[in-house]
């Protein structure tokens, strides 16, 4: 009998199907992969896994009998646990206080009975070999060792499923290894996995088996083995995949941006013309981003950024004059500096342009919702209606929005971090193809990425950075992702940066 | 099905939205039985009447409450501007454009105080607000030297609660005016979308190059002038300038925004609703006093208003994502 088995199940937001008739089973002792395009309906099956929701109709069943999770406490209640993308722990707290946090040994006198508490954080840790020390504070754990701490957290309910909503993002390789083999290692225990990812080499990997979703249905359950990379994702956008434009051409008498990046260990000057894509490769932590925001107007003490263009220097002391001189970042973190979640699409879109779309500081809806349209319909965003709150769209519709909003402003220069962080195979084909378009139409494009084979195909140039320095340059027909590798984590670059 | 069909339509009604309009018709209809006095216009004009300097101060505090901040000031800044703009008149009505004036600028610039400390410091709105109504009110007993002071001119009164076609009176129809005022910022200008942006998520609001600041002292400012326009209402209405006029007033002001729809959080909710919930909260204070409970129950109900519309619409907004 399967430990899961879901049949017929529904979700219907607002009228508008999330998930449709879904039917699949899941064994215990297996990693499950669950992979779809934005949108297709992992993350709302995950929810009604997990009992963040409910559903609209159909059932599931755990070891054939039907259960219905009023709460994520009643799915952990019957050994169902998450792991969410983004995490939930309190950083001021030691490794074993998070672990336990809610529910700690108490000793008689109703206090903190810490002995207790660190020796079942140590029998934990052990028992899935997860090399974590139970009295470190979590706010100096990386990111990959936060994750571990949210696993063990999990593994404290999840006697049965354990869900891990793409686990993957935010890890290096060698962590992504150290995951894979914790994960392995749970399966053969008895456990399910149910392994939600876009990442199609890495389900290919560790995956034993993967259902498929596309447009709330779930295209079909598959042995991993025997798999290729097209086989999946022609089940998952109905089509094969499109092979990302090769870069165009950039005129030589482009104009030029050069911009002189000031931090404690000295000025760098690097340039980009108009009509480029230029790459910056690097690892978490390395800059990029801090040096994207000083660029955009968000400078923080000790990184500072003047930028000139033909000679003349550009003002760009708040994001409101980087942007009245061109110049536009788009967040890697949307629900922290990217969406206004609760606002609705058009808000959304016009929310950089509104003084332009006015006349003297009164509003033209209609211009407002028809310059809406046409930019949402050219960066190809399919959604029931403009006037859905954003916060309720999937990643990558999240993202054209907050393109969208960008382009409504005409940037010169246009800052991409991490522009296809948490989008699919088939939005992702589609965002290069929208960045090349804007390219070619003679914006500067600055796009960081942590997914090399992404800077490859896209940039005509790539920079990488190393602990807060533009380490290296390579055309892109000299770049290879292993010495943009080697450069980004501190060693000899192929190419000294002049 | 049927059952999901009825959540499916409830949804779609968002009720977070509309939640104090159905609130407003419950607690009218539940007035008309008791007492048939609530079918009578008149006696609705009145008691609307009775609530103006709460409802002009609640437009300016709707428009800061969707910025996200608070205005705890208001209350001061009425006691303020009332007794100033009295006292400028001196019983004289050649001195009403300048008493009106002079109220009007000094809200103004309270308000211009509260935005600019609270646009360019990290201080929480709750407790600059709060830190300035204690010192706005304490300037105020130090200009009147404690009692009353000022006296309005003839006419002033009367003009402003004289009954257009015997039922409607100005000062009524003042804050129905003034609300279409609030509105027309609300839905028409590009500082009224932005409000809701920079309430909705500030951080998001600064990296798209919103003017945030600036957005930030004009809303406070206009809280500051609607609080002055509320201050000379009041005036109008009771005709006596006492010193503390607008002494606890920012609570019921609070009550009927947040009963309206527009949270702490920010970024939701509007004037409309505050209207509605202004009605609510004088049709709620007739019931108490028709009911022969003490003045004081009106507090209670007051302070379990707040509570029980920000709790609920904390629900509402969180199942409606």
């Amino acid at each position: 009998m399967p430990l899961i088995e879901v049949s017929n199940l529904s979700k219907r937001y607002s009228g508008v199907a999330a998930l449709r008739d879904v039917t699949f089973s899941a064994e215990s002792g297996e990693i499950h992969a669950i992979i779809g395009a934005n949108g297709a309906g992992k993350s709302t099956l995950m929810n009604l896994l997990s009992g963040v929701t409910q559903p609209s109709g159909g059932t599931i069943s755990l070891d054939g009998k039907a259960v219905r999770f009023s709460s994520p406490q009643a799915a952990q209640a019957a050994g169902i646990a998450t792991v969410y993308q983004e995490f939930s722990l309190v950083p001021q707290l030691s490794v074993a206080r998070n672990i336990f946090l809610g529910r700690e040994p108490r000793s008689r006198f109703g206090l903190l009975d810490r002995a207790r508490l660190a020796a079942d954080t140590r029998d934990l840790l052990e028992r899935y070999s997860i090399a974590l020390d139970p009295a470190q504070e979590v706010g100096s754990l990386s990111v990959a060792e936060q994750q571990m701490v949210e696993i063990a957290r999990a593994l404290t309910y999840a006697s049965r499923v354990l869900i891990l909503d793409e686990p993957t993002a935010v890890l290096s390789l060698t962590e992504q290894e150290n995951l894979f083999s914790i994960m392995r290692r749970l399966r053969d225990s008895g456990l399910l996995i149910l392994f939600v990812s876009h990442r199609l080499e890495e389900v290919r990997r560790i995956s034993d088996r993967m259902t498929v979703f596309r447009d709330g249905r779930n295209m079909d359950t598959r042995p991993t083995p025997g798999m290729t990379i097209a086989d999946v994702v022609q089940l998952m956008i109905g089509r094969t995949q499109s092979v990302p434009p090769a870069p165009h051409l950039v005129p030589p008498d482009a104009e030029r941006y050069t911009i002189d990046y000031a931090t404690g260990q000295g000025v760098q000057r690097i340039d980009i013309r108009r009509g480029e894509i230029l790459g910056i490769a690097g690892l978490v932590g390395a800059g990029r981003t801090t040096f994207a925001r000083a660029l955009a107007g968000n400078p923080v003490p000790g990184a500072s950024v003047v930028a000139q263009v033909n000679g003349a220097a550009l003002a760009l002391g708040t994001p409101q004059e980087a942007i009245r001189s061109g110049i536009v970042y788009l967040t890697e973190d949307r629900k922290r500096d990217g969406i206004f979640a609760g606002l609705d699409l058009v808000a959304n879109t016009t929310a950089s342009a509104l003084s332009d779309l006015a006349w003297r500081g009164i509003r033209n809806r209609r211009t407002e919702r028809v310059r809406s349209r046409a930019m949402l319909e050219r960066l190809q965003l399919v959604a029931a209606s403009l006037d859905l709150p954003i916060g309720k769209l999937s990643g990558g519709n999240q993202q054209k929005v907050v393109l969208a909003r960008a382009l409504l402003t005409r940037p010169q220069l246009l800052i991409c971090d991490e522009p296809t962080r948490g989008v699919d195979v088939g939005a992702k084909a589609e965002i290069y193809d929208l960045l090349c378009g804007i390219a070619a139409e003679g914006a500067a494009i600055l796009v960081i990425s942590s997914e090399t084979e992404e800077l490859l195909a896209l940039s005509h140039r790539i920079l990488t950075m190393h602990n807060r320095r533009f380490v290296a340059e390579m055309p892109v027909d000299q770049a290879n992702e292993n010495d943009i590798l080697l450069a980004a984590s501190g060693g000899t670059p192929a190419k000294e940066f002049s | 099905m049927t059952g999901s069909r009825i959540a499916g339509a409830l949804s779609e009604l968002r009720l977070d939205r509309h939640a104090v309009f159905l609130v407003l018709i419950a607690i009218y209809l539940a007035a008309l039985t008791v007492s048939p006095a609530f079918a009578d216009p008149a006696y609705l004009f009145n008691i609307i009447r009775q609530v103006t300097p709460v409802g002009i101060a609640a437009i300016g505090v709707t428009l800061v409450m969707v910025l996200g901040g608070v205005d705890l000031s208001i209350g001061a800044v009425i006691s303020l501007t009332a007794v100033l703009c009295a006292s400028v008149m001196g019983g004289d009505a050649a001195n009403l454009p300048l008493a009106v004036g002079a109220a009007c600028a000094a809200g103004l610039l309270v308000g211009l105080a509260n935005g600019v400390l609270i646009a360019f410091s990290r201080v929480s709105p709750f407790i600059l607000t709060l830190g300035m109504g204690v010192a706005v009110m304490g300037l105020t007993q130090l200009y009147t030297g404690g009692t009353a002071k000022g006296i309005v001119s003839p006419g002033f009164r009367e003009f402003f609660n004289f009954r257009l076609a015997g039922s409607v009176p100005v000062l009524t129809l003042a804050l129905l005016v003034l609300v279409c005022v609030g509105l027309a910022i609300e839905k028409t200008t590009v500082f009224g979308r932005r409000l809701f942006l920079i309430g909705s998520n500030r951080r998001t609001a600064v990296l798209s190059g919103l003017p945030v600041r600036a957005v930030t002292v004009a809303a406070y400012m206009l809280s500051g002038l609607f609080g002055a326009l509320a201050g000379i209402a009041l005036l109008a209405r009771s005709g006596v300038s006492g010193t503390s006029a607008g002494q606890g007033l920012e609570f019921q002001v609070l009550a009927a925004v947040v009963l309206g729809g527009t949270t702490f959080e920010g970024g939701r909710g509007g004037i409309a609703g505050t209207l509605a919930g202004v009605f609510v909260l004088v049709i709620a204070f007739n019931l108490v006093n028709i009911g022969g409970l003490p003045y004081h129950m009106q507090l209670v109900f007051m302070g379990l208003i707040i509570i029980l519309a920000s709790a609920l619409y904390g629900r509402l907004s969180e199942r409606n994502g």
